[in-house]
């Protein structure tokens, strides 16, 4: 690890500083976890009207920006754009920091951490929450399998040939593994919003779309993430991390993903509230909109910001060229999904149960404000995956075609495209002989 | 290359199927059709009375002979008069503070401007929400219809809280000390230990005493010893429990001969409380 840390050059005094800064936040984060351990989630503002808040909306969206993993790996390994490995080893390091982070979240917000384990003794097949459980850890494990490789390759010496074996076998089995992969992400990743979508109780939730909603933001936020990240580190290292084709096709995922999921948020809105009306989820959205900013961060955070604009960033070639546009996408991306995770999380709760026969209003609005212990845990964890990230960019060979940077107005992009590299076998056989 | 192949293939296999269906196969498929047929008519319910009559009777029957109970709660809206005592009693019998109450109280109104209080304990729901959503089968089913806690399996995630349509379910949030319980005496006095932190709780039809009272030979609902707290305290007998699947009991026959409602029954929860309206209330 020292011979590592030598090899490397370039420590700056900024850099020093960054960790010194993340390394605070995360000590900010641990003291305010042992708080919780120690005393218990009373020291937390939930209640048992508003039993779940901010961590529940940490964990939800640490998943969904870590939906990159599945969305890229799937792209490469099974359907076989071999070009996005570039992009695919950062997205598997990115998603296993979102899965962790969510899992830390989760340890968290439970009241019995000791008991974490009890969904795979004791199921209960018909929990949305038991399948996303067993969704997660499982695919946490693939994550590891995906990530292993990644490790091996680029922190253990070449004399260590059994692990170099380990990797290579990993990596040769890696389309079965990113497969399953997949399949899994596929499942939990929309359970997630099933979780809120299958309460009939709560009209404000219950929508069959919340599901699909949930995995097409999570499309287009996972990749998002990734590339954001990958073109910062590139501004701070003065590369280019990826191939110009590449960041061109993941910013179109992102924003026909994006569209998508404004398709059916549209619909979903539209066909339950301005071409039906229930007079319940009525009732509860005039309440939202009276005691908190749900309409506007709807319109504003989640549709215009959170979709329509990264969209049209996206899919607008003179746009998307240009990194900083594209990171600003990236990040208005990321922002809208937050946004739609909290005021999903949020929303069911502060509308109050309506269970009494009478006419009276008999339970009240919950209005739930984070506290300052929960927004500490948050920090910690939200360092935890900077600082990782911080360390893996340096230490793991997260983009191995990264080249120095070229400006973006310099290269016509579709010109560089086509020749392909020099390493890269031809992608089709040559047509000879008649068919 | 297979190309070339393929018509010979084709060619050879009509020679070899000149008859389409064999004596044998035929056979086989008719008594195979039949049998299939005369199973499906023999099992279905519509079909077979005696079939329907045996599954009835399962269904009715614990499996040993005695009729299986489905134990229900009657509160009589158009009789309390919202004295609290059975909030009380539940919180001293079953040891919970004062802001993590089992049996609630509500003031509420008709449409005609008509004030009824209205009690809520659990529900104890047929199709309960709770049980559902539960990812460690923490919350469940019994056969006498009461839904109730595993202390033990509970992790407290609190997604129970979130399904639950009548917000009956309390957490703990904090590590309950030795301090004394708010109502303990002149209510009674603690008969199950406190739960632990971290963990999610509700009413449990005091489960204990109608475990322990049958044991003793006892029947809940008649026996004070057998029944819940709330029902024993009530000044004004507004509350009743018992078997409704026994038609001797009181709760059957208010049941069947009075007009009842249950909370937000298009839920389609079918909870195991059922209240008398109050005037005016439909």
């Amino acid at each position: 690890m020292a011979q590592l840390l030598r090899s490397r050059k370039h420590t700056t005094l900024l850099f020093v500083l960054w960790l010194l800064l993340l390394v605070a936040g995360l000590g900010v984060g641990l003291a305010s976890g042992v708080h919780v351990l120690v005393n218990g989630l009373g020291v937390t503002n939930l209640t048992n009207q508003a039993p779940w808040g901010l961590w529940i909306v940490v964990d939800l969206s640490s998943i969904a920006l870590g939906a990159g993993a599945f969305t890229l790996s799937a792209a490469v390994y099974v359907f076989r754009l071999k070009h996005l490995e570039a992009i695919a080893r950062a997205a598997v390091f990115v998603g296993l920091l979102g899965y962790t982070s969510a899992m830390l979240a989760l340890l968290m917000d439970i009241g019995r951490p000791d008991r974490f384990y009890h969904p795979m003794i004791y199921w209960n097949v018909h929990s949305v929450l038991w399948e996303i459980t067993l969704a997660v850890m499982l695919y946490t494990t693939v994550l590891v399998l995906e990530f292993v490789p990644i490790a091996i390759e680029s922190l253990v010496p070449h004399r260590f040939h059994f692990l170099h074996r380990l990797a290579h076998f990993l990596h040769r089995v890696m389309p079965v593994i990113a497969l399953i992969g997949m399949s899994i992400s596929m499942i939990h990743q929309s359970s997630l919003g099933a979780t809120y979508g299958i309460l009939t109780a709560r009209p404000v939730w219950y929508s069959p779309s919340a599901p699909v909603m949930f995995i097409l933001s999570a499309i287009a936020g996972g990749p998002a993430l990734t590339l954001f990240l990958a073109l910062l580190s590139g501004i701070l290292l003065n590369k280019d991390m990826l191939p110009r084709r590449v960041v061109r096709d993941v910013a179109r995922l992102i924003g026909f993903a994006a569209l998508a999921y404004l398709y059916l948020k549209l619909w979903s809105w539209a066909s339950t509230t301005y071409y039906s009306r229930i007079p319940e989820r009525e009732t509860g959205l005039e309440l939202l909109n009276l005691n908190t900013p749900y309409g506007f961060t709807f319109w504003w955070g989640e549709v215009l910001l959170g979709a329509v604009v990264p969209a049209i960033i996206m899919l607008w070639s003179r746009l998307r060229n240009n990194r900083y546009i594209l990171m600003f996408g990236c990040a208005l991306v990321i922002f809208g999904l937050l946004i739609y995770r909290w005021n999903m999380t949020l929303s069911g709760f502060t509308v109050p149960l309506n269970w009494n026969p009478g006419v009276r209003n008999v339970e009240h609005i919950n209005i739930y404000t984070p506290s300052l212990v929960e927004w500490g845990v948050t920090l910690g964890i939200f360092c935890y995956g900077c600082l990782a990230f911080t360390l893996g960019v340096r230490f793991l060979n997260l983009f191995p075609e990264a080249k120095p940077m070229t400006p973006d107005t310099e290269t016509a992009p579709v010109a560089v495209e086509h020749t392909p590299p020099a390493s890269e076998p031809p992608m089709q056989p040559q047509p000879s002989g008649a068919d | 290359m297979s190309n070339q192949s393929e018509p010979a293939t084709e060619v050879s296999t009509a020679k070899e199927r000149t008859t389409i269906l064999t004596r044998r196969e035929f056979t086989t498929l008719l008594i195979g059709s039949g049998v299939t047929m005369a199973m499906a008519a023999f099992l279905s319910e519509p079909l077979n009375p005696a079939v329907a009559r045996m599954l009835e009777a399962q269904k009715a029957t614990e499996g040993h002979g005695k009729r299986k109970r489905h134990w229900v709660m009657v509160i009589d809206l158009s009789k309390c008069v919202g004295c609290d005592y059975c909030v009380y009693a539940c919180q001293a019998t079953n040891d919970t503070t004062d802001d993590m109450r089992w049996n609630i109280r509500i003031d509420d109104e008709t449409e005609t401007g008509k004030v009824f209080h209205l009690t809520r304990p659990c529900l104890h729901c047929q199709h309960a929400p709770c049980v559902e959503v539960c990812p460690v089968a923490a919350t469940y089913h019994r056969e006498d219809g009461l839904v109730v806690m595993d202390y033990n399996k509970c992790i407290g995630c609190r997604y129970c809280q979130t399904a639950c349509p009548y917000g009956a379910r309390v957490f703990n949030w904090i590590e309950r000390g030795d301090e004394p319980n708010p109502r303990a005496g002149d209510w009674g006095r603690p008969e199950v230990p406190r739960r632990p932190r971290g963990v999610v709780e509700k009413c449990t039809f005091c489960i204990h005493r109608i475990d322990a009272g049958l044991a003793r030979g006892q029947m809940p609902g008649v026996d004070p010893e057998a029944t819940p707290a709330c029902v024993n305290i009530c000044p004004v007998n507004a509350r009743h429990f018992g078997d409704l699947n026994n038609p001797d009991s009181r709760v059957a026959r208010i049941i069947a001969s009075q007009p009842t409602l249950r909370l937000r029954e298009d839920l389609g929860t079918d909870p195991s409380v059922y209240y008398i309206p109050p005037e005016g209330l439909v």
